[in-house]
């Protein structure tokens, strides 16, 4: 019996201590982040991270269903473009203004948004612990998060934010500056300018001192990061929206004045993302193969797809023989015309091709506006858009106008040299004016959208104000509740 | 030698327990079985009232010492016991009976076999017998309707696919619902069957309650199945060979789409947006293509098994070799399986070592499904113009006019293959302590390994190939494999004290480990002649073939101790209990370890002498049962989800790391309580059996999505928050109508009742919604939440809405949504028939589901004016067009919105799941031919479907999604031959 209680006890304790350690198991394929960030560098793959959000599919990206809220977006839901009867009918709601809270592309936007937000304040969380480090290391990826962190609230408050005055007392959107898991309130849009000029000042003066250059100098179809004049060129982007006329002609004067246009002879490069040298381009996001595509939506060009054709109203706008804008924005396929900006790199029809966030060209139209809200600058206005159009339309001789004509101009000829880059709904929307698409096409159900609309202003997602507490019903946008 | 082997451990065993008396004479004799009146071996013969015994050999012997006052009785599994006084006999020959009883059942249930009688949870066995003329491939989908509380739904008719099978309601919202698959005492991978020969499988035990549950501890939530392969008997080898051909076919829509006349008509009513001339649509006229035609077909299943069994007294053998070839109602759609299986056990003195091998190897065509995708050409069949037909006149694919893909071109130019090995491999050694009788030690390792190779080529001509980044076709390869080892190592005793009291107590140990790891790419550029890695051309920034390039991996592990304890008085009253520890790597260092366990007890009443002596009691047998415990679950979840973690992410062609997941040092398992009782009886002296359960089980730290606010970048996180209640009745009979001689005639039925409850979701939220569903406190889980429709406005053609108030509205909002329904069917069970006479057997079996509705998105689709470029529902004839008009389908220019109640509709339907018409050939024939046994079989599956929904299948376990591959309605010849 004596052996047996042994024999027993001996089996039992050899079961009991065998293999503990099987169940410590560390992840391999994936990173466990609270072992991580001890060096500099995991900041900067961080950072690399932080870039690489900006394909996500609600942000530039496209994909089947709809997408691509700030590449493509803007120019379906406006007057440039035509919904034709190839289109799959994934925008039906967003582009006839028919959203309501729920949704699903507008909450995919805004978590998008936040999910670069978040990746850049992981970035930047703790970082100050190694700024003695590698000053110049540590100044180029605070920087470079911190510009990455305003320019997508900036984002944000263009589509959700009612009225964009600087002072405005109205909602703006939450500005997140620490990653975690916290509820918080709709600031003003006062107070939402304040965070993103902040941290763009901030990011101004790191980005000054950096241990190496961050982009290349030598072709700008490759500049894909931040660096001091992509601070600028969002600068002026955002002081013409907070109509902060002044500040916005300092800022693209910095841009302009170290950026020239790209000639008409590279001018079909820039979309095809071959080399044009040190011109044009302030900031691409690259698309290469398996990352997808930033403008499937409009002309999904493996598939020779056209679901949103140019308008005839903007296609009628250009000179077809002497712009070049003519032939490298459209393209007779069969018997339509296609938007042909985004076809491919090189001679590659696949619609990999890189999203261009900022050109210089804006610039131009960025200044000459707001020279025509600055008193008696009429000329530099007028000089700016025909610098513009000396660019790109060949034997253009310089008009004179002035008033509202040179206002017009200038409206037309940002939406002319900004066709399906992001921008038309908004600045349709930014100078308080009604969308009017006179070439309705058979698909579009709503054909003009007057000033006032509930649907300028994106309703806050429904899923937000369900989970967090600091944001309510009364805090929705007018006309959604 | 082995012989005498056996005798000196019998001796040993005799003199540890010193009990040998004086007087004793030797009784010897032979156990014949009534059923087959051959030998049977390993009967228990013992002296009534000692511990002494012995056991027959293979020839069915036995030799015992006895005196003459003294009782010998014999039992075996699943037989009836007999007692003979010894008295003057030396030899006594037995013919013992088959146990017919319900309680005289011997199960399988888990880590152990128990007689039905002592058995105090829930527990349902079927038989491999019942399913192994079942033409499908995958094992689970012919459990349907057989087994209360077990809900078990195909969703897709492609051979090879696996059924969503629910045991006793959804328990976990975001985690898994598989049932724990066990077999022969490994686990194995879930709903991945298409490799493994049901033929080969001797019985199906589903486990229920916590009873039987809670010693697979964390694993056990969602009820286990647990498979034991066949083994060899002792004696003359017998050899089977089976074999069966059939043919299927896919059933038709019940909901049209229009015809070549019926869309040119619409179309010229919305404005002709093709812009058709009068000559184009004299000539669109001439076809009117049914794309149903064009992409079902017959398909034909063939299958031939053998097998052969047998052995010597102390080693036993059970081989098999299988071929299953079927393939689907959709072109290029099919499954080959080729299986081969080792069952081998031998005993050495003490020791027993047993290894069952099975390799099985299986290559799956398939074809996209559930998904609206319109690549799929299960879509196609819907959305394809009938105007239009597949080929041209010179032979050619048709491009189609609307720019969809041809589907009949992607389904015959493009191959999805998937090559599966699947390996299991088990071995054990089990040490019975001659110095202790009844105590015993085994140990049993297993391991399943499964590789999966899988290629979709895409032919550069289809659409999917052309829209391939290069525009000139993709080979996508992928090989992933998963490992995983089972070790069991346990102690256990059994003692009869004496005829009153008998126990048994178990000790475990228990590791599992699993590894996973997956690599692939995509190359383009296929060009040449060549259909596989040969095509490929390399990659260049220039012709963007550049190739894509994949892999991933993941690994978990399980480290467990538990006991387990049963304890029997008189033979009627039992009780057991378990305890298991389990320690997982998947959560974090604060909650590894948890602890489940279990209290059990049953009665068997009618062995009451108030019961016996009772005048007029009809119950021949009646068994009270109830059980009490805690399982877990971790199924479902990442491997690595409590902690922060980043993945690789590339920008600009340079590598970084993006935020996957939310730290969660919390997360722990979902921890059920299940509470079980039960009636076991049977009337009118065995003619009619049944079961009733009541069953109440509640998950709480349910893995739930605690809303985040969007501006963490997430949505939400999954938590340990809210609970949840499944509460049900089951109810099953089986009830022998005839019994003659000559004929017989059976019926059986079983119904479960399944209600489930969200009891509580994070602090006092009381919902949340996701999508089209709803999870709300008071509701079952997956709630569809949609905008009531309330018809169209004859005035002006709007949709009609009912506002939260009750009124009618034309104006659509999110906020007046209501609960419609649930997609989980509270009510489903099946029943059936079965007549024989002589050898002649008709088996019929039905099963159905009722109470779920279902969300129909094929229709969505399909009833949306906006598409109007691809062919539409016929019902669209009716859309609204003039002020007046009285119709369901509102103007094609009013706002559509699909998040309403227009598309939901009942998922109830009864199918006539299986029909099998048999013949056994008598004796006297069998004899003459030289063998052994010749069955011929007639076999309908799935051939009658009785149902309002308006989809190919309503068998789904959730939203019809799109392109639905139908359930196979087979018709199969089969014949079954013994050596």
């Amino acid at each position: 019996m004596k052996y047996i209680v042994l024999g027993f006890t001996v089996t039992v304790a050899s079961m009991f201590t065998a293999c503990n350690s099987v169940i410590d198991i560390e992840p391999e394929f994936v990173l466990d982040g609270s072992q991580r960030f001890n060096n500099l560098d995991d900041y900067e793959f961080s950072l690399i991270g932080t870039y690489a959000q900006f394909r996500s599919t609600a942000y530039y990206g496209n994909a089947s269903g709809p997408a691509g809220g700030f590449s493509t977006l803007p120019d379906m839901m406006s007057d440039n473009l035509t919904e034709t009867g190839e289109s799959l009918a994934n925008f039906r709601q967003l582009v006839n203004f028919d959203y309501a809270a729920d949704n699903d592309a507008i909450e995919g936007l805004w978590i998008a948004a936040y999910r670069i937000i978040a990746q850049a304040n992981i970035t930047l969380r703790g970082i100050d612990e190694f700024a003695a480090v590698n000053p110049g290391q540590y100044n180029r990826i605070k920087g470079q998060a911190l510009a990455i962190r305003a320019f997508v609230h900036f984002d944000l408050l263009r589509y959700f934010a009612d009225d964009l005055a600087l002072n405005s007392t109205t909602l703006g959107v939450p500005y997140k500056t620490e990653f975690n898991l916290d509820n918080i309130a709709r600031p003003t849009v006062a107070a939402t300018w304040e965070g993103i000029f902040t941290d763009l000042g901030e990011a101004k003066t790191l980005l000054a001192d950096t241990d190496k250059p961050i982009n290349s100098s030598g072709n700008f179809s490759l500049r894909a990061n931040i660096d001091p004049i992509t601070v600028d060129a969002i600068l002026a982007r955002a002081y013409l929206y907070s109509e902060q006329y002044q500040l916005a002609i300092t800022a693209a004067t910095a841009v302009i004045d170290l950026v020239p246009l790209a000639s008409r002879a590279n001018f079909s490069a820039i979309w095809r993302d071959d080399n044009i040298g040190s011109s044009e381009l302030i900031w691409s996001i690259p698309f290469n193969s398996g990352e997808g595509t930033p403008a499937a939506n409009v002309y999904f060009a493996s598939g020779n797809r056209s679901s949103f054709r140019p308008s005839t109203e903007v296609i009628g706008e250009y000179d077809q023989v002497n712009d070049i804008r003519y032939n490298t924005y459209f393209r007779i396929n069969g018997s339509r015309t296609i938007v042909s900006k985004y076809l491919g790199k090189g001679n590659l029809s696949d619609g990999i091709v890189n999203w261009k966030v900022i050109r210089v060209s804006e610039m131009y139209l960025i200044r000459a506006e707001a020279y025509t809200n600055v008193p008696n600058n009429t000329t530099n206005a007028l000089r700016d858009l025909n610098t513009l159009r000396v660019a790109r339309i060949s034997g253009y001789a310089p008009v004179s106008l002035m008033g509202q004509a040179l206002i017009n101009a200038i409206e037309l000829e940002r939406r002319k040299e900004l066709f399906v880059e992001g921008h038309r709904f908004f600045d349709i929307k930014r100078t308080t004016r009604s969308l009017v698409r006179s070439d309705c096409g058979t698909n579009f159900t709503t054909c003009s959208l007057t000033a006032g609309n509930r649907a300028w202003a994106w309703p806050i997602p429904i899923g937000e104000i369900i989970a967090n507490d600091l944001i309510n019903d009364a805090d929705q946008n007018p006309g959604y509740n | 030698m082995k012989k005498s082997l056996f005798y000196l451990i019998m001796l040993f065993t005799f003199a540890l327990n010193g009990n040998v008396l004086a007087q004793e004479q030797q009784v010897t004799g032979t156990i014949i079985s009534a059923d087959d009146n051959l030998p049977l071996p390993g009967v228990n013969v013992r002296i009534k009232g000692t511990s002494r015994g012995a056991i027959t050999d293979v020839d069915g012997q036995f030799s015992i010492q006895a005196s003459s006052d003294e009782v010998l009785t014999f039992s075996f599994v699943g037989f009836e016991d007999q007692e003979r006084v010894v008295g003057n006999s030396t030899v006594i020959d037995i013919t013992l009976k088959l146990d017919t009883s319900i309680l005289g059942e011997v199960v399988v249930t888990g880590y152990k076999t128990q007689n039905a009688r002592e058995i105090t949870g829930s527990i349902n066995v079927v038989s491999g017998d019942q399913i192994k003329d079942v033409p499908i491939a995958s094992f689970d989908q012919a459990l349907q309707g057989r087994a209360p509380g077990v809900l078990i739904q195909a969703n897709s008719g492609q051979p090879g696919a696996s059924a969503n099978v629910t045991i006793r309601g959804k328990g976990t919202i975001n985690g898994s619902n598989n049932p724990l698959y066990i077999l022969d005492g490994i686990q194995i991978s879930a709903a991945d069957f298409a490799t493994f020969n049901p033929n080969d499988f001797e019985s199906f035990s589903i486990l229920k309650d916590a009873a039987s549950t809670s010693i697979y501890g964390s694993r056990g939530a969602n009820g286990v199945i647990v498979i034991t392969t066949k083994r060899g008997k002792s004696g003359k080898t017998k050899v089977n060979y089976d074999f069966q051909y059939g043919v299927s076919q896919a059933p038709s829509h019940p909901e049209g789409v229009m015809s070549t006349e019926e869309k040119l008509q619409y179309e010229l009513a919305s404005g002709n947006p093709y812009g058709w001339t009068d000559s184009e649509l004299t000539d669109l006229r001439q076809t009117n293509t049914n794309w149903e035609d064009v992409l079902l077909r017959t398909g034909y299943t063939q299958s031939h098994q053998i097998s052969a069994s047998g052995g010597s007294e102390n080693t036993t053998f059970f081989l098999s070799g299988s071929i299953f070839d079927q393939t689907g109602t959709v072109p290029n759609t099919g499954l080959k399986r080729y299986t081969g299986r080792a069952n081998l056990q031998t005993k050495l003195s003490n020791f027993t070592f047993g290894l069952n091998v099975s390799g099985g190897f299986s290559k799956l065509n398939n074809t996209f499904e559930g998904n609206s995708f319109i690549g799929s050409p299960l879509n196609a069949i819907r959305w394809s113009n009938p105007y239009e037909s597949p080929y041209q006149p010179d032979g050619g694919y048709t491009q189609l006019v609307s720019g969809q893909p041809n589907s009949l071109q992607e389904l015959l130019e493009n191959q999805t293959l998937q090559n599966q090995f699947k390996g299991v491999a088990i071995g054990f050694v089990q040490y019975d302590a001659p110095f202790l009788e009844g105590l015993s030690f085994r140990t049993n390792w297993g391991v399943d390994y499964t590789q999966n190779e899988t290629s979709r080529y895409l032919d550069r001509n289809t659409y999917s190939g052309f829209i391939s980044q290069g525009q000139n076709g993709s080979l996508e390869k992928g090989f992933a494999k998963n490992f995983r080892y089972t070790g069991t190592t346990s102690l256990s005793y059994e003692k009869q004290i004496n005829s009153d009291n008998v126990f048994s107590v178990s000790l475990f140990t228990e590791v599992i480990e699993n590894d996973s790891t997956v690599f692939g790419y995509t190359g383009y550029g296929l060009v040449g002649p060549f259909q596989n890695e040969a095509g490929i051309t390399p990659g260049n920034p220039l012709n963007g073939y550049i190739p894509n390039v994949r892999g991933n991996g993941g690994q978990n592990a399980l480290i467990s101790y538990f006991a387990d304890g049963t304890y029997g008085y008189k033979g009627r009253y039992f009780l057991s209990a378990g305890v298991r520890r389990d320690g997982s790597s998947r959560f974090g260092a604060a909650n590894k370890y948890a602890t489940f366990g279990s209290v059990g007890a049953s009665w068997i009443v009618s062995d009451e002498a108030f019961m016996q002596n009772l005048e007029g009691n009809f119950f021949s047998e009646i068994k009270l049962k109830a059980s009490y415990g805690t399982v877990g679950n971790q199924e479902g979840i990442g491997d690595f989800d409590s902690r922060e973690l980043f993945a690789r992410s590339i920008y600009n062609g340079v590598g970084g790391i993006g935020l996957i997941g939310l730290p969660n040092p919390v997360l722990q398992w979902e921890k059920i309580n299940m509470f079980n009782v039960g009636l076991e009886f049977a009337l009118a002296k065995g003619r009619i059996n049944g079961i009733v359960e009541f069953y109440n089980n509640v998950t709480n730290d349910l893995f739930l999505n605690r809303q985040l606010s969007r501006t963490t970048g997430f949505s939400s996180q999954n938590t340990n928050i809210g609970s949840m209640r499944n509460r049900g009745y089951e109810v099953s009979f089986v009830g022998t109508i005839i019994d003659g001689p000559d004929f017989k005639w059976e019926l059986n039925a079983n119904i479960t009742y399944n209600k489930n409850e969200i009891l509580s979701l994070v602090g006092d939220q009381d919902e949340f919604i996701d999508g089209d569903f709803i999870t709300r406190v008071g509701e079952p889980i997956n709630s569809l939440y949609l905008v009531q429709f309330a018809g169209v406005d004859p005035a002006n053609g709007d949709a009609l809405y009912i506002s939260s108030n009750g009124e009618s509205t034309n104006e659509y909002n999110p906020t007046d949504r209501v609960i419609l329904g649930t997609t989980d069917a509270p009510i489903f069970g099946g029943f059936g028939t079965s007549f024989s006479y002589k050898g002649l057997r008709l088996d019929a079996l039905f099963s159905y589901v009722s109470g779920n509705d279902l969300y129909n998105n094929d229709r969505n689709n399909i009833e949306n004016p906006a598409y109007l470029f691809d062919n539409l529902a016929k019902v669209m004839i009716d859309e609204w067009r003039t002020p007046g008009q009285v119709t369901d389908i509102p103007a094609a220019d009013n706002p559509f919105f699909s998040g309403t109640s227009r598309f939901v509709e009942s998922g109830d339907f009864i199918r006539l799941r299986n029909v099998n018409l048999s013949y056994s050939l008598p004796a006297n024939l069998i004899d003459k031919l030289k063998i052994a046994s010749l069955r011929m079989f007639l076999q309908g599956q799935n051939l009658l479907t009785f149902t309002d929904f308006r989809g190919f299948d309503p068998e789904l376990s959730g939203n019809l999604i799109g392109s639905q591959y139908p359930a196979l309605r087979t018709v199969t010849i089969g014949v079954n031959i013994g050596f």
